[in-house]
C-alpha cells in the first residue's frame, strides 16, 4: 500500500512539471500574447471592451499573414481589478502559458502593484488604460509602455480646458481612490500655474467608489459657492451619478461642469439623451475625432461587428497588438528584452495619429480629447461631442525629469 | 500500520514540497508558495472555527495587518525579513487581543457579525487613510533585503523564497500542531461541542476562547508577513470580507475536523483555481457548485471523506 | 436649512429601500434560522429581470415590478427545495456557506446572461422628472419608493399582527420550538416563507432599478448593507428592521454630506456598537430582558 501511495504521488508531481514546462516556443508555433484585464465583477466591461479591440487587431493581422510569419494566439488572465490577482496572473503567463508579450490594465492600483514585477519576467508590458502617472514615472522601468492617456496629461489638458471658462471658485467630486484624489492633485496644480487666481475649495467630495448613491455629494456641491466642478467618477458608477444629478437639477446650475471621462462610449451608450447638454466631457480617444485610414477601419470594424462605437479602451488595445507587430518585425524577434528594446522611443502610426513610446519614460505621446456634448448622434445613439479639442500629447505631458523617471 | 501509511504519505509530501523548484516549472513554485501561506492561513483559521466552534467572518483583518506592517517596515526601515515578521505577528496578536476581548463574548451569528464589522472597519482605515497606507492603491514597489540570523539569503529570487516560506510554514505549522494537541487544544474542542459543560468544570469559556482567537490572529499575521513580499504589495483587498471567506472555503473544503484539513483545502483550492480559469472564465460558478456540494453532501472536507472512505475499504 | 430637508428625504429613500430588502432576510433569518447571504444576489436578479422585461420585451414599468418578482419568486422555492432543505436542521454556520455558494452560482450566472455592460432601466414616465419639496427638488422617483417603501411596510404590519399567517411566522421567529410543537414548522411554510422573503428582495431590485445603474457587482454591495441593518436592528425583529435601515440611511444621507472622510467606517462603527452593548439589536429578541 505504502508503495503505491508514494509512486502515485511521483506520478503526479511529474505530471506537474512536464504540464509546467510545456509553454516553450517553437518558430512555427504562433506568437503568445497575454492579456490582463478585469474580466469579473462590476467593472468588467472594461476587459470585455478591450477584448473586442484586441480581437478586431489580432484578426486582422492573422488573416494578413501574422506577425514574423508567425499567427497570433491571445491568452486572457482576469485580475478581477486586484493587484495580488494579477501579479499572479502574470506569473503564470508568463511561466506557465509562455507568453511572448503582455498587454493591459484597467486599474490604477493593479498597475501600481504589478509593474514593479515586470522585469523580472523579462517580458514586454503594454498598459492601455490604467492611468495612474506613477508606472510611467517614480516605478517605471524599461519593460513597461503605456499606449494610453495617463491622468497627468488628461489633467494638464482638463486644466486648460478650465482656465478659459469664467469659474474662479473650483472643486471636485471623484472616487475616494487614488484615480479620483490624483486627478484632483494634478488638476489643481496645473490649473493654478496656468491662472493663478484661481480658489481651489478646500471642501472637496471623495464618495466611496462603488457608492450607488450621490445624492449628499451633489447636494453639497450645489449649496456650496462652488462655480467649477471638476468631476472623475467613471463606468457605473458615473451613470448614477448622472441620472442622480439630473433628478436634483444639478446641470441647471450656472455650474461650468468638466467629466473627465465622460465621454466613454459606455457611458454615454448607457444614458443615451439623460446625458445633459453642454457639459464639458473627455476621454482617452474620441472615435470621431480623427481622420486616417487606421481610424476609419477601425471604428467600421466595430461598429459592424458589436453595433456601438468603440470606446477607449478597445482603441487602446488594438493599438497595442499593432505596437507589437511593429516592435516585433524591427526586432526580428520575439525576444522579451529586444521587444522592449524595439519599443523604447518607437514612433507608430495608430488611430490616434501618429504616436511616440517617449524614451525617457515610455509613455505614449497620445492626444487627450475634450469637449463639449452636444445633440444626439443620429444612429449612435449617443451624445456627440462639440467644440472638440485635441490637445497635442507631447505638450500636455509632464518633461521626463517632472515625471521621476530614471532609465 | 495505518499511522506508519500516514507518515510515509506526509514524509512523501515533504520531500516533494521541498523538491519543488528543481522539477517542476517556475510557475509551480509560485503555485505552492501561494498555498503553504494560505494554507497556514486556513489553519490559523481553523483554530478558531474547527476547534473552538467560532465562525469567524473578520480574519483577514489579522491577514492584511500582518502584510502592511511587513510593507511598512520594508518601505521605511529596512529592518532584516525575520524581525519584519515578528512584528507583523506582533501587530496582529493585538489587534486580535482587542477585537477578540470585544468579540468572544458573543455566539454563533452574533460573533459571526460583530468580527465582521471590526474586519470591515480595518479594511475601511487602510482604504481611507492615505497618507500611511496609500489608499486603495496599496503599498508597493518595496524591495526585499537580508533574511536576519546572519544568514545570506537572496529573497528577491522566487524558489529562495519558496524555501524560506516552506520552513517558516513547517515551523508554525508544528507550533500550531502542537497547540492543538495540547490539553489546551482539547478544552478547545470541549468548547465547541458543549461550552455549558466546560463552564461547570470551573474553566472560564470566555479566556479560552480569547486565546485561541488571539493565538489564531498571530499566525494569519505571520502569513500575512509572508504573503506581502510574495505579492509584492500590501492593499485593501488582504483586509476586505471576501478575503475573510477564503479561509472558511479552504477549511471546509478540506476538513474542519482536521488539523491538515484547510492545508489541503488551501491546496484544492488553488490547484482548482489555476486549472479552471485556463478552460472558462466562470470559476466562481463552478466554486460555487463545488462548495454547495461539499456543504450538503461532504461536510467532512476532501480529507474526512478520504479518511472515511479508507476505514471503510479497511474493514 | 434647505440642505437638512434634502438629507432627511434622501434618507428616507435610502433607508425605506434598504427597509424592503433587509426585512426579507430578517424574516428568513427569523423564521428559518438562515442567514441568506444570496439575498443579495435575488435583489440583484429582480432587477436585471426588470430590465429584461422592460428594455427588452416592451413592458411598462408596472407589470415589471409585478412580474419580474415572481420570476424570482419561482428560482426561490427551486434552491429551496433542491438546496436549501438540506441544511435546516444543521447550525448557522452552514447555512452562511451554502448562501453563499448560491450567491457565486447566481452572479457568475447574471454575468453569462446579461454580461458585464452597464445597463439603465427608465423609470415610467409619470414618475420622471422632479418636483420642488422642502426648499429643494427631489425626484419624482424617490417619493415614489418613499410611498411604495411605507405601502409594504403598512401592508406588513397588517401581516404580522391581524393575519393567522403572520401570527405564526412571528411565533415562529421568537420561539421556535414551540412553534414546531404546534405543528406549523410544516414543508408549506419553510417553502413560502423563503419565497416571500426572495420576493421582497426582488421587489426591492425592481425598484432600485430605475434609480441605479444595474451591474453584477451590485448584489454584493447591498448584502453587506443589509447585514449592517437587520444587526443594528436586531436579528429577525421586524421593527429593527425598518429603525436599521432607517439608521443606516441616515448615516448615508448625513455621513456623505458632513463627515466625508469617515463615511465607510461609519456604518461597520455603528454595527460594532450595536452589537456591543446590545447584542440583539436595537428591537431583538432579548432586547428589554
Amino acid at each position: 500500500m505504502k508503495n503505491v501511495s508514494i509512486k502515485n504521488f511521483l506520478v503526479a508531481m511529474t505530471a506537474a512539471a512536464t504540464l509546467g514546462t510545456a509553454g516553450t516556443s517553437y518558430a512555427e508555433d504562433p506568437i503568445r500574447i497575454g492579456g490582463m484585464y478585469i474580466l469579473s465583477g462590476s467593472a468588467a466591461t472594461y476587459g470585455e471592451f478591450a477584448q473586442r479591440g484586441i480581437d478586431l487587431a489580432v484578426g486582422e493581422i492573422n488573416s494578413s499573414g501574422g506577425i514574423l510569419g508567425r499567427q497570433v494566439e491571445m491568452i486572457y488572465e482576469d485580475t478581477q481589478g486586484k493587484a495580488s490577482v494579477a501579479i499572479q496572473a502574470a506569473r503564470k503567463l508568463a511561466y506557465s502559458e509562455g507568453v511572448d508579450a503582455l498587454v493591459g490594465l484597467d486599474s490604477s492600483g493593479v498597475a501600481q502593484g504589478l509593474v514593479p514585477t515586470i522585469p523580472a519576467l523579462q517580458k514586454p508590458l503594454i498598459i492601455t488604460h490604467a492611468a495612474t502617472p506613477d508606472v510611467t514615472g517614480n516605478l517605471c522601468n524599461a519593460f513597461t509602455y503605456r499606449i494610453s492617456v495617463n491622468v497627468a496629461q488628461n489633467m494638464k489638458a482638463a486644466a486648460l480646458v478650465a482656465s478659459e471658462t469664467d469659474a474662479t471658485n473650483w472643486t471636485t467630486i471623484g472616487p475616494d481612490y487614488a484615480f479620483g484624489h490624483q486627478s484632483w492633485e494634478f488638476f489643481g496644480n496645473y490649473l493654478k500655474d496656468i491662472k493663478p487666481d484661481v480658489n481651489l475649495m478646500s471642501e472637496t467630495n471623495f464618495p466611496r467608489f462603488g457608492a450607488e448613491d450621490f445624492t449628499p455629494f451633489i447636494d453639497r456641491v450645489m449649496d456650496s459657492d462652488a462655480e467649477g466642478v471638476l468631476i472623475s467618477v467613471w463606468g457605473g458608477d458615473l451613470v448614477n451619478f448622472i441620472r442622480q444629478a439630473n433628478n436634483r437639477g444639478f446641470f441647471e446650475k450656472d455650474l461650468e461642469v468638466m467629466f473627465t471621462v465622460g465621454a466613454a462610449t459606455e457611458v454615454l451608450t448607457a444614458l443615451g439623451d439623460e446625458m445633459p447638454e453642454g457639459v464639458h466631457l473627455s476621454t482617452r480617444y474620441w472615435y470621431e475625432a480623427y481622420d486616417n485610414d487606421m481610424n476609419a477601419r477601425f471604428v467600421k470594424a466595430y461598429l459592424d461587428a458589436y453595433g456601438n462605437p468603440p470606446s477607449y479602451n478597445a482603441q487602446g488595445a488594438y493599438a497595442a497588438i499593432y505596437a507589437y507587430k511593429q516592435a516585433m518585425e524591427a526586432a526580428g524577434t520575439t525576444d522579451g528584452p529586444a521587444v522592449a528594446k524595439a519599443l523604447s522611443g518607437m514612433t507608430m502610426e495608430s488611430q490616434n495619429g501618429t504616436v511616440t513610446f517617449r524614451k525617457g519614460d515610455n509613455q505614449a505621446m497620445v492626444s487627450p480629447n475634450w469637449g463639449v456634448s452636444g445633440p444626439m448622434h443620429p444612429e449612435h445613439g449617443i451624445r456627440t461631442l462639440t467644440n472638440l479639442q485635441i490637445f497635442d500629447g507631447e505638450e500636455v505631458a509632464r518633461t521626463i525629469e517632472e515625471t521621476g523617471c530614471k532609465l | 500500520m495505518k499511522t506508519k501509511v500516514l507518515m510515509a504519505i506526509l514524509a512523501a509530501v515533504i520531500a516533494g514540497l521541498i523538491a519543488v523548484p528543481w522539477i517542476a516549472s517556475y510557475f509551480y513554485v509560485f503555485i505552492f508558495t501561494e498555498i503553504l501561506i494560505l494554507g497556514l492561513f486556513a489553519a490559523s483559521f481553523n483554530l478558531i472555527f474547527g476547534y473552538t466552534g467560532m465562525l469567524s467572518f473578520g480574519h483577514a483583518a489579522f491577514f492584511g495587518i500582518g502584510a502592511y506592517a511587513m510593507a511598512l517596515i520594508l518601505i521605511h526601515l529596512e529592518w532584516p525579513f525575520l524581525v519584519s515578521l515578528l512584528v507583523s505577528m506582533g501587530a496582529s496578536a493585538l489587534l486580535a487581543l482587542v477585537i477578540g476581548f470585544l468579540s468572544v463574548r458573543l455566539n454563533e451569528v452574533y460573533f459571526a457579525m460583530l468580527t465582521l464589522a471590526f474586519g470591515m472597519m480595518v479594511f475601511a482605515i487602510a482604504y481611507q487613510w492615505r497618507s500611511v497606507t496609500n489608499g486603495s492603491d496599496g503599498l508597493a514597489g518595496f524591495t526585499l533585503g537580508s533574511f536576519g540570523l546572519g544568514l545570506d539569503l537572496t529573497l528577491a529570487n522566487p524558489s529562495v523564497y519558496y524555501h524560506v516560506v516552506l520552513g517558516i510554514v513547517a515551523i508554525a505549522s508544528i507550533v500550531l500542531y502542537l497547540i492543538c494537541r495540547s490539553s489546551f487544544g482539547m478544552t478547545l474542542k470541549a468548547i465547541r461541542q458543549n461550552p455549558e459543560r466546560v463552564s461547570f468544570a470551573g474553566l472560564n469559556v470566555r479566556t479560552y476562547r480569547l486565546v485561541a482567537f488571539v493565538i489564531g490572529g498571530t499566525f494569519a499575521g505571520l502569513t500575512g508577513g509572508l504573503i506581502a513580499p510574495f505579492l509584492r504589495v500590501a492593499s485593501p483587498e488582504l483586509l476586505h470580507w471576501s478575503m475573510s471567506a477564503e479561509p472558511i472555503l479552504m477549511a471546509i473544503l478540506g476538513g474542519t475536523g482536521y488539523f491538515l484539513g484547510p492545508f489541503i483545502g488551501a491546496a484544492a483550492f488553488v490547484l482548482l483555481e489555476t486549472v479552471i480559469t485556463t478552460y472558462t472564465q466562470a470559476w466562481m460558478l463552478v466554486l460555487g457548485i463545488i462548495l454547495a456540494v461539499m456543504v450538503i453532501f461532504f461536510r467532512k472536507g476532501l480529507l474526512g471523506t478520504v479518511i472515511d472512505w479508507w476505514m471503510e475499504v479497511k474493514k | 436649512m434647505s440642505g437638512i430637508g434634502a438629507a432627511l428625504l434622501n434618507s428616507l429613500d435610502i433607508g425605506l429601500l434598504l427597509f424592503i430588502i433587509a426585512v426579507g432576510l430578517n424574516i428568513i433569518f427569523g423564521v428559518l434560522n438562515i442567514i441568506n447571504f444570496a439575498h443579495g444576489a435575488l435583489y440583484m436578479l429582480g432587477a436585471y429581470l426588470a430590465f429584461t422585461l422592460i428594455n427588452l420585451a416592451g413592458m411598462p414599468f408596472w407589470a415589471a415590478l409585478l412580474l419580474a418578482p415572481i420570476g424570482v419568486v419561482i428560482l426561490a422555492v427551486i434552491i429551496d427545495r433542491v438546496l436549501l432543505r438540506f441544511i435546516y436542521s444543521r447550525d448557522v454556520a452552514d447555512s452562511l456557506l451554502l448562501t453563499f455558494a448560491i450567491l457565486l452560482m447566481i452572479n457568475e450566472s447574471v454575468r453569462m446572461i446579461w454580461g458585464s455592460g452597464i445597463h439603465v432601466v427608465q423609470p415610467p414616465d409619470l414618475l420622471s422628472g422632479s418636483v420642488q419639496l422642502l426648499g429643494s427638488s427631489v425626484a419624482t422617483y424617490s417619493l415614489f419608493v418613499i410611498v411604495i417603501g411605507l405601502l409594504l411596510l403598512a401592508g406588513l404590519w397588517y401581516l404580522f399582527n391581524r393575519t393567522r399567517i403572520g401570527r405564526i411566522m412571528r411565533a415562529a421567529a421568537l420561539d421556535r420550538d414551540m412553534a414546531e410543537a404546534l405543528c406549523i414548522n410544516t414543508r408549506l411554510v419553510v417553502t413560502g416563507v423563503f419565497a416571500f422573503g426572495a420576493w421582497l428582495a426582488a421587489v426591492g431590485g425592481v425598484m432600485a432599478a430605475p434609480m441605479r445603474a444595474l451591474d453584477p457587482g451590485m448584489g454584493d454591495k447591498i448584502i453587506i448593507e443589509s447585514f449592517i441593518v437587520v444587526v443594528i436592528g436586531g436579528l429577525g425583529s421586524f421593527p429593527g428592521a425598518l429603525i436599521g435601515a432607517l439608521i443606516l440611511g441616515l448615516i448615508h444621507g448625513f455621513g456623505g454630506r458632513y463627515l466625508p472622510e469617515v463615511n465607510m467606517l461609519l456604518p461597520f462603527v455603528g454595527m460594532a456598537l450595536v452589537l456591543l452593548f446590545k447584542p440583539h439589536g436595537i428591537m431583538g429578541k432579548g432586547a428589554n430582558a
